[in-house]
This record gives C-alpha cells, sequence and structure tokens, in this order.
C-alpha cells in the first residue's frame, strides 16, 4: 500500500473552503442552538466568513502553481483567483440576502449554510484536477444551488424553477460523468495529467470513443455554464429562484464552472486535431453570444432580461476560451509542448497572458455588475408582488429617478456596465477579452462580438430610459431598505467604477506568467 | 480452479443447512387441524398488514431515510479506515476525526431540529 504524505502545503488550497464550510456549520448550528428574534448576525457571520476566505485565496495566488493533494487538485493563480472572485460574490450575496430575507420574514441560518456550501463547491471545483473529484465537487455546488433556488416556496414558481433546475442539472451532470467514464475506459486514468499523458495513444487507438467522451464532458459543462443550446433552462430558473440567489448562480456559479471547463479542456486537448476544439469552442462562443443577446430584446421582464444577458456574457467569456485554443497558440505551444512544464514563449506566450487576463477581469467585472444589478432589483420586489406576474416588469422602474434618485444612478451604472459603456469596468472587462482574442487571430469572432453588445445596449438602455424618462405609476413601489442591501450596493458600485477607472493593479495580477498549472 | 474447491463446498453446506432446517420443521411441526385465516398473511413483524405495499409512503420516511444514509456511507467509509489505521499513522487519525464530528453534528442538526420525532 502506498501510504500518502501529505504537507501543509498541499491543505494550502482548500483553506478557505475549510473557513467557509466552518461558518456554514456554525451557521446550521446556531439555527437549531440560539432562538433570538433577530437573525441579521447570521448574515454578518457568513459575509465574515467569505471575505476571510477571500483573504486567504487572494494569499494563495502569488504561490507558484504547482500540483497538490496527490495530483487531485491544483494550486494555481488561476483557481485561487476564482475562488476569491466567488468569495466576493457571496460576500455581497450574502448581504443583499439578508435584507431580503427580513422583508419576506424569511431569514434562515440554512439560508446562508447552503450559499456558503454552495461558494464551497464553486471554490473546489475550480481547483479540482481529477474528474472524481471534478463531478463531486460540482454535485457540492449543483445541490446548494438546488435547495437554494426553492428556498422559498410561497406559489408555484419557485418550485418550477427548482424542479427544472433539479431534473436538467442532474441530467448534465450524468451526462459529464458518463464522459468521464468513456474518457477512463479510454486512457486507464481519472487524474488530468494523467489522462493528457495517455490521450494521444488512446486516441489513436479508438478515436470514437475518446470524441463521444469529449463530446459529452463538455455538454456537462456547457449546462453549467448556459452556453446556447443548452441554455433553455436559465431563463425560467434565474426569474425563479430567490433574486440573491440569482446573482450567486449568474455570478459564482459560472466562473467556476468556466474555470473548471477551460482546465479540464486544457488537458483534454492534446492528441487531438488542434481545429475540433477551436472550432467546437467557437461555434458555442458565437451561438451564444448572437443567441443571448436577440433573446434578451424582446424581454420586458426585467429579471428575465438579466438571465437572457447572463447566457450572452457567457458568450463573451466563451469567445476568451475559443481564443486559448486558437490555432496561433496552439502551433506555438506543440513546438514548446503545450501541458507541460515548459512555459509558452514569445508572443505566443503574451497572446495566452493577456487571453487569461482578459477571461479573468471578464469574470471579475461580470461578478460585481451583476450582483449589483439584480440586487437592484431584489430590493425594488414586493413580498405580495410575488403571486402576481408584473413584479420585475419594465414599469416598475418608471420614474424610479424622481422618487429615489440614487438607486436610480445605481441601476443605471450597472446597466451601462452589462452594455460595456466606459469608464465601468463592463466596458475595459470586454476591451482586454475582445482586444486578446483579435491578438489570438479570432477578428471575426471579435467583431460579432462588439456587433453583438450593440444589441445588447438597446435592451439595457431601456431600463434606463424607462427610470429618468417615464412618469412614475401612482401606487409605484418604493424598494425596501436595509442597511446590508444598501452596503452590498454601494460596494458593488464603487467597483463598478473603481476597476472602470483604475483597474491597475488588479490587471497586474492576473497577467503574471503560469497562471494555469501546466499551461 | 483449485482455489475455488473451497467456495464449493462452502456453497453445498450453506444450501445443505437451508434444506436441512426446512425439511426438520417440515418433519417436526405440529399440524393444525383447519388453518386459520391470519396464516395466509404476509408476515411484518407481529403487526397486521393494512393494504397492499404500492401505496404513497408518509414523507417522514424519507428524512429517516436520509438520516440512516448519513451513518451508513459513514460506516462504509470507516472500515477501510479501521483495516488501515495502523500504517497510515497519525494523521489517518486526525483526518477521520474530523469528518466523524462533522457527520455528528449533522446527526446533531437533525435531532435539534425535530427530524427523528415521530409525532
Amino acid at each position: 500500500m502506498i501510504i500518502p504524505h501529505f504537507t501543509l502545503n498541499d491543505f494550502l488550497p482548500v483553506m478557505p473552503v475549510g473557513v467557509l464550510m466552518a461558518a456554514a456549520i456554525v451557521l446550521m448550528l446556531s439555527e437549531v442552538f440560539l432562538t433570538s428574534t433577530t437573525r441579521t448576525y447570521q448574515a454578518i457571520i457568513a459575509a465574515l466568513a467569505s471575505i476571510v476566505a477571500g483573504g486567504i485565496a487572494v494569499n494563495n495566488a502569488f504561490e507558484p502553481a504547482r500540483l497538490v493533494l496527490q495530483g487531485y487538485a491544483v494550486l494555481d493563480p488561476f483557481s485561487s483567483w476564482t475562488t476569491a472572485m466567488v468569495c466576493l460574490g457571496t460576500f455581497l450575496a450574502v448581504l443583499l440576502s439578508a435584507g431580503f430575507l427580513k422583508h419576506r420574514n424569511a431569514e434562515r441560518g440554512e439560508f446562508y449554510a447552503l450559499m456558503l456550501f454552495a461558494a464551497a463547491g464553486m471554490s473546489l471545483l475550480s481547483l479540482s484536477a481529477e474528474f472524481i473529484t471534478l463531478f463531486i465537487n460540482l454535485e457540492v455546488l449543483s445541490v446548494a444551488t438546488y435547495a437554494l433556488t426553492a428556498f422559498l416556496r410561497r406559489g408555484p414558481r419557485p418550485s418550477e424553477a427548482g424542479f427544472k433546475y433539479f431534473i436538467l442539472g442532474a441530467f448534465a451532470a450524468a451526462l459529464l460523468l458518463y464522459g468521464a467514464a468513456l474518457i477512463y475506459g479510454a486512457t486507464g486514468a481519472t487524474k488530468l495529467v494523467e489522462v493528457s499523458a495517455a490521450l494521444p495513444a488512446a486516441f489513436a487507438k479508438s478515436p470514437a470513443l475518446v470524441y463521444a467522451g469529449l463530446g459529452l464532458v463538455l455538454a456537462g459543462f456547457a449546462f453549467k455554464v448556459a452556453a446556447v443550446p443548452f441554455h433553455m433552462w436559465t431563463p425560467d430558473v434565474y426569474e425563479g429562484a430567490p433574486t440573491p440567489v440569482t446573482a450567486l448562480m449568474s455570478a459564482g456559479v459560472k466562473a467556476a464552472a468556466f474555470v473548471a471547463m477551460v482546465r479540464t479542456f486544457l488537458f483534454l486537448v492534446k492528441g487531438i486535431d488542434p481545429v475540433i476544439p477551436f472550432t467546437v469552442f467557437s461555434l458555442l462562443a458565437l451561438l451564444t453570444m448572437v443567441g443571448g443577446n436577440l433573446l434578451a430584446l424582446p424581454q420586458r421582464n426585467v429579471k428575465r432580461m438579466l438571465a437572457y444577458s447572463s447566457i450572452a456574457h457567457a458568450g463573451y467569456m466563451l469567445l476568451g476560451v475559443a481564443a486559448l485554443f486558437a490555432p496561433k497558440l496552439v502551433e506555438a505551444g506543440a513546438k514548446v509542448g503545450v501541458l507541460t512544464a515548459t512555459p509558452l514563449t514569445g508572443t505566443a506566450q503574451d497572446v495566452s497572458v493577456a487571453v487569461y487576463k482578459g477571461l479573468l477581469f471578464y469574470i471579475l467585472g461580470y461578478t460585481v455588475t451583476s450582483l449589483g444589478a439584480f440586487g437592484t432589483i431584489s430590493a425594488l420586489e414586493r413580498r405580495e408582488d410575488e403571486t402576481r406576474g408584473n413584479t420585475w416588469d419594465l414599469e416598475r422602474f418608471a420614474g424610479l429617478a424622481q422618487r429615489k434618485p440614487g438607486w436610480a444612478a445605481a441601476m443605471a451604472l450597472f446597466m451601462l456596465s452589462l452594455g460595456g459603456v466606459p469608464p465601468t469596468v463592463g466596458f475595459l472587462g470586454k476591451l482586454f477579452l475582445f482586444s486578446a482574442a483579435v491578438d489570438a487571430g479570432l477578428l471575426g469572432l471579435a467583431i460579432v462580438g462588439v456587433l453583438s453588445s450593440v444589441i445588447g445596449v438597446y435592451f439595457y438602455l431601456r431600463v434606463v430610459v424607462y427610470m429618468f424618462m417615464r412618469p412614475a405609476p401612482i401606487d409605484a413601489p418604493a424598494p425596501f431598505r436595509h442597511w446590508t442591501t444598501e452596503l452590498a450596493l454601494v460596494t458593488s458600485a464603487v467597483l463598478v467604477v473603481g476597476l472602470g477607472i483604475l483597474p491597475g493593479t488588479i490587471t497586474e495580477w492576473f497577467s503574471r506568467v503560469g497562471m494555469v498549472f501546466g499551461h | 480452479m483449485q482455489s475455488w474447491i473451497p467456495i464449493l463446498v462452502y456453497l453445498a453446506i450453506a444450501s445443505s443447512v437451508g434444506f436441512l432446517m426446512l425439511g426438520a420443521s417440515r418433519v417436526l411441526r405440529v399440524r393444525a387441524k383447519d388453518v386459520p385465516p391470519t396464516r395466509e398473511l404476509t408476515y411484518e413483524s407481529g403487526e397486521e398488514p393494512v393494504g397492499n405495499a404500492w401505496i404513497r409512503f408518509h414523507p417522514r420516511y424519507y428524512v429517516v431515510a436520509l438520516v440512516f444514509i448519513l451513518f451508513d456511507v459513514e460506516t462504509a467509509f470507516l472500515v477501510p479506515w479501521a483495516l488501515n489505521v495502523r500504517a497510515l499513522g497519525r494523521f489517518a487519525i486526525v483526518e477521520m476525526i474530523v469528518f466523524v464530528v462533522i457527520l455528528l453534528l449533522g446527526w446533531v442538526y437533525a435531532l435539534r431540529k425535530g427530524a427523528l420525532k415521530w409525532q
């Protein structure tokens, strides 16, 4: 028997997860042992835990990339930054939930515990380097979000959303697992490093098996990131879930799934004609960018519009993923050995660094913006509207600027950032990502991306028009106020503008060489 | 092939024990003159069965089943650990304590929540 030897070093990447899990357990027990009437302390515990976990993750991001825990996980800046961004998203979502749940008299420790479990799953997903680990972490994340989706059981909508998400999510997870099983059948390994080493031989022997496995794994991931044509569930689930949960799903779940997808496929393309992964990811990016924006166009329901917009943003991120598999980068990698310890050199290295920077910065920008946008919506929702159908109708935003100028300004800022207007973080994210894609040789796709984001500006600005240029209806609801909601919105707004104007240090951190293990 | 013979012998003994016991009770049993109707019923720990098995069960069973699985899976991990704990050393003991404590906290939560109360 081989006796594993672990040092404290091995546990460095899972430290943030440890903090999140410990806080989640404390919150669950607080629900059954403490019977105080106010429960704001639960939100504060959860928020503090995400700050601490995020801090540890930022600290980990400056460690050199390496395999840990016997090759089951990686410690690299890519996963550490993802963990940090997930923690930021969780922090904001928890603060939004505090006011949201209080207004509905539904504050429960379990809600925050589930959020922290989901965040732990996301962090672990981003650092998994083995198929079984990957699958289990995907389930940790998914089961927590299924439960959160149906947490408020008022009216038929939450149960519909929860059920739909559960059935389709379980199906997608099964696809991924089946794909992993086929790849295991072809290569005899589940650790990504070993799979990568065994793939060329396996591909020569039984190409159909490998293709089927890769296709199924891709379908599983595409479902989680809501890429067209695997996006059907997104609008219904995003609309039915409690709005802070929707915010967490659109930011955190997507980021973690993206990072896991990039990591897995960087290892899995070895031995395959490089044109194939490039074509597949380009096609997905094209469909998702155009499809998401076109589907969002006719929506009058702002929450549903944001759900489609999150699909469109996944499309822009997929553009970055396609750029990673661009022939230009892959050819350069073939010379020096992609997926070995040997790094890329020369311009290829610069381009690859730029793509990673663009991807990470885009994820960061989308996290703060979508948390802000969904947060403003959550504050405008009224508990009594839940059974009516018009909760998120555009009319609800009419005249908001006269009644609540601060809220309207914040919402306008988030909309402009989603549309990619300077000086917001959304603009810079698009700039970094599109210019990196152009450098990688994806000029055509980048043009499609810019054009489709012009479509997006129409429906984002429509919200702004309603807020500033339409008179308010007589029975217009005022946003409910809670200090945590306001803190979350102010934090997002400051980050949206701050990162849009002064991205300096962050971009420097995101553009270090050796961002991803083995690449 | 040689190594399979003990298994064949074991199978033969195991099945003959069953036949022997059933056969012995067939020879030795007390024969009732007329069979009471309750004898034809399914044996349910002495309870009289009501209706058939194709009914909707109370969701209460589901919580009990979940808590059962918690400890069932725990055992599945504890057994291989117990076989190797000497070789694995102190690290494995700490690891298992963490694992068991987390599951115990889950059980405490279920207990305090009243999941195991049968009212």
